[in-house]
């Protein structure tokens, strides 16, 4: 047999180690089996919490251990087939064709992806997680709008001067907007950064606390692209938005000490 | 003028930096709120549904869970054994299996029970009459829920015919069933559809041979007697039954928490810490920006023979009330936003109608205005420092220069 | 206008070989070179010289509001290096009154309130607030405008509402620093009269000013050039 590295754990068993299998409570006739081997079992998100106590077996071990004698027929019963096809992706269109062509109701086939329940479950969680980030973004623009309506108000008498010498209100704001582009640009691919480091330190820490090789943050360009996308075009708004309220003041009130 | 008066009345001198402020603070404030509810909830909310079934006790032939394990075998005599017990009030042996009933053509899942149920029952009756092992009219009876009573256009009165996928027997006919009442079962899902039966009903609807498939039990459900509480039941059980797993509701929730409800525990602590240093910081700055902003205020009132405690001092003011005007006005928010994110996540399959992901709980407020005393202190100790540090000649004399 | 404390025999203020130097990143710098001079009660001295003489250095200096690097400062005959800064914050706000070229008053409050906030500081209670914050802004001229808030105010009016606020709490001493900097020649004369008149009513006044004529009114001229007394006697 072989078993988890968890399992191997637990139990403090090692590969060549023998022990005795039952499939009742009471440990009725056992059968011992040797340790082939360790591996690592597939992360799955479905049993996250799940402490992964497995153990694999020939098929035919199996079945004489579990075997009901009562049922002829548990012998040769299984829980699911397993098909790998040559193109997989034909799993759907081949799932709908053998569920058709199988007389039994309670019979079903289906693509191997996660399936229905497990797709549902990620969707409900992308959208919870989407959810928070959108909050978070809100609660981060109004700290923004306010840390920018501050520091406008520090170039009052700088934006009065300027005026008072002749620039047009068009020509600050490009000033503002250059400014604010590269100040956006420079925070978002800090802030990237950042939550690269930050997403080393979530998956080490769900990693420990659950025992599994699972990944659960992982930034790919596409989702990096998506925060710059969002973060510099706000930034640049919240200067922009932020000096034209000062602009529209009246230039004697701006230079005034 | 009041340390207090004075600080408000700086905060209120730029109205639309203080309203930005505490908007942002309210929006972060709610989050943490939502977090420090979600830590909780779900086992707050487990707890109230476990309790509202009205047993405090379940019983399996091992540790696996229902349908996961062996069944109970020997259920008339352990059912007897058990309920003869001074501890124990009543048990309710239960069936766990599914069936197939046609709608619209097409074969759906049916979530199907079967119970013998004397007092009470892990139901509650909304329509018509409930089943009742002691009476064997013949035709099989059922309670089903209002989903599939929907589905169907079933009334009491009514037939439905099931097909039950409850054992390996796979050539078990249809059986026609007539429907006593609709109930409503605290642990059904959205959209899921429910029956349930006695066990001699369910046990012909799945084909069982009465030598054994009547005689067994996936749950026994068991209320113990006021007097003596679940932990002294559990123990006598444990007495005249070691090989059964009982486990108390406390004891269930507890598991729940370690193994099922565990994502959601430790993501909303991640949450809850992010949301906090993040909050932290951006309080942080708002303040010290705003400080730096009135350093010739602030040494010109220092020349004036304000101390550095009073100015420090006054910083913390506009700390607290930033904080906690935002923190206030989070609390409603928090509210009506852990409302959506509860919709969101009931959706989720296998999560039961009534459970609730975000649950107000004392606790969580009291850990929440904690938090917020906490941030107000620590966001304050920076710009605190820079006006208590301030050199009062040269920022004058910095003022002048401009 | 009479200060709190009565006119004593020692100096208000005596200043011996005081010295600041500050650390430059180009090297030191002394803002004020082994100073020594007393200010006596009622007293009105001008501290005139060119910018970056060390006047206002000095000036801090003799408001307790800077320690000098050298030397030694007392205040009503008492050691200002040694005492802590608790101490000197409450001596300059009960002792010494501080106006500003740039007036410094708070934005957020009225006229009143400005005047009224260092009496608030000092506990005093509030009746006598009222009645005292009343006095001074007639005593300046601006009862009518109590309500306004600084930026309702012209140049002139905020400067009064400085001196009243820097009456507040009846100093001994009046410090201000370029007062008229910031203001046009009729309202610096404004002002000027309202200092002459401040003194004459027994607050001791030290002006430092680069305006030879503010520093004309005073009874003494003190002449800085490189942080030194260079002579006493009139500006120019």
């Amino acid at each position: 047999m072989l078993i988890t590295r968890q399992l191997a754990t637990a139990k403090g068993l090692s590969v060549g180690d023998i022990v005795s299998l039952a499939s009742t409570p009471d440990g009725n006739s056992p059968r011992r089996f040797r340790v082939a081997g360790i591996y690592e079992p597939v992360p799955d998100p479905m049993r996250l919490a799940a402490k992964r106590l497995e153990a694999r077996l020939h098929l035919p071990d199996l079945l004489s251990l579990a075997a009901d004698s009562s049922d002829p027929l548990s012998a040769e019963s299984v829980t699911a087939i397993n098909v790998a096809l040559t193109d997989p992706a034909d799993a759907d269109a081949f799932a709908r064709d053998v569920s058709a062509k199988i007389p039994i109701a309670q019979l079903t086939a289906r693509a191997a992806q996660g399936g229905e329940g497990t797709a549902t479950v990620f969707v409900v969680l992308d959208r919870f997680h989407f959810a928070i980030a959108v909050v978070t973004v809100i609660a981060s623009t109004m700290f923004l709008l306010a840390l920018m309506v501050m520091l406008v108000e520090e170039r009052r008498e700088t934006v009065g001067i300027l005026r008072l010498i002749g620039l047009r209100k068009s020509r600050i704001l490009l000033q503002v907007f250059a400014e604010g582009l590269l100040i956006a640009a420079a925070g978002a691919i800090v802030g990237i950064l950042f939550a690269a480091a930050l997403q080393g330190a979530v998956n080490a820490f769900f990693q420990w606390r659950y025992d599994t090789a699972l990944i659960f943050v992982r930034i790919t360009p596409q989702i990096a692209w998506r925060c710059v996308l969002l973060a510099v075009p706000l930034g640049v708004l919240a200067s922009v938005v932020s000096s034209w309220t000062l602009l529209r003041s009246n230039v004697l009130d701006l230079a005034r000490r | 003028m009041s340390p207090l008066a004075f600080a408000l009345r700086g905060l209120v001198r730029q109205p639309g930096r203080a309203i930005l402020g505490i908007a942002g603070i309210a929006a972060t404030g709610a989050l943490l709120f939502d977090m420090l509810m979600l830590s909780q909830g779900l086992v707050v909310s487990m707890e109230q549904l476990l309790a509202s079934v009205g047993f405090d006790i379940r019983v399996t032939a091992t540790q696996a869970t229902p349908l996961t394990g062996p069944p109970i075998v020997g259920m008339a005599d352990t059912v007897a054994t058990l309920a003869a017990l001074p501890a124990i009030e009543e048990v309710v042996p239960l069936r766990l299996g599914e069936a197939q009933v046609d709608i619209g053509g097409r074969s759906r899942e049916v979530t199907f029970m079967g119970a013998d149920a004397a007092v009470r029952r892990p139901w509650t009756l909304l329509e018509g009459r409930d089943i009742d092992q002691r009476q064997d009219t013949g035709q099989p009876r059922l309670l089903v829920n209002q989903n599939l009573a929907r589905r169907l256009e079933l009334a009491p009165g009514a037939t439905v015919t099931l097909r039950g996928a409850c054992t390996a027997n796979s050539s078990v006919p249809p059986t026609v069933f007539r429907v006593d009442g609709i109930a409503e079962f605290p642990f059904d899902q959205a959209s899921q559809l429910t029956a349930i039966a006695t066990l001699r009903d369910f046990a012909r609807a799945c084909g069982d041979a009465p030598a054994d498939g009547a005689d067994q039990a996936d749950l026994l459900m068991i209320a113990s007697r006021p007097g003596d509480g679940p932990t002294a039941a559990v123990e006598a059980i444990r007495s005249v039954r070691p090989d059964l797993a009982a486990v108390t509701n406390e004891e269930l929730v507890a598991r729940f928490q370690q193994v099922e409800f565990s994502y959601f525990r430790q993501i909303s602590f991640v949450l809850a810490t992010i949301t906090m240093f993040f909050g932290l910081l951006l309080i942080t700055v708002l303040l010290s920006v705003s400080t730096n902003q009135r350093l010739g205020e602030i040494a010109a009132l220092r020349a004036l023979g304000f101390s550095r405690r009073r100015m420090a001092s006054d910083v913390l003011w506009r700390s607290a009330l930033l904080v906690g005007a935002g923190g206030a006005v989070a609390l409603p928010l928090g509210l009506a936003l852990a409302t959506w994110l509860d919709a969101l996540l009931q959706t989720m399959p296998g999560i039961p109608a009534n459970l609730r992901f975000f649950v107000f709980a004392p606790r969580a407020l009291i850990v929440y205005v904690a938090l917020l005393a906490v941030t107000i202190t620590v966001a304050a100790i920076y710009p605190m420092r820079t006006v208590a540090r301030l050199p009062i000649s040269s920022t004058l004399r910095t003022e002048v220069i401009g | 206008m009479r200060p709190a404390t009565g006119v004593g025999a020692f100096p208000i203020v005596e200043a011996r070989e005081i010295t600041r130097v500050f650390p430059m990143p180009a090297g030191p710098v002394t803002a004020v070179h082994g100073v020594s001079l007393r200010i006596n009660p009622a007293e009105y001295v001008a501290i005139w010289g060119p910018s970056g003489c060390g006047k206002s250095t000095l000036l801090h200096i003799l408001g307790c509001v800077d320690i000098p690097s050298s030397g030694s400062l007392l205040f009503e005959n008492r050691d200002v290096g040694a005492l802590p800064d608790a101490d000197r914050s409450d001596m300059r706000l009960r002792k010494i009154g501080f106006v500003f070229q740039r007036f410094f008053l708070l934005p957020m409050l009225t006229a009143w309130e400005n005047v009224e906030l260092p009496q608030a500081e000092a506990r005093i209670a509030r009746d006598e607030r009222r009645s005292r914050t009343a006095e001074l802004l007639a005593y300046v001229g601006l009862a009518h405008r109590a309500h306004h808030r600084p930026s309702q105010l012209s140049g002139g009016e905020m400067q009064r509402v400085a001196i009243a606020r820097a009456l507040a709490n009846r100093p001994v001493l009046l410090l201000a620093d370029e007062p008229t900097g910031e203001l046009d020649r009729a309202t610096g004369e404004q002002i000027a009269e309202l200092f002459d008149r401040v003194q004459r009513d027994g607050t001791a006044v030290v002006i430092v000013t680069h305006d030879q004529a503010i520093a004309s009114r005073a009874g003494r001229t003190l002449v800085m050039r490189d942080g030194r007394i260079e002579r006493e006697g009139t500006a120019g």
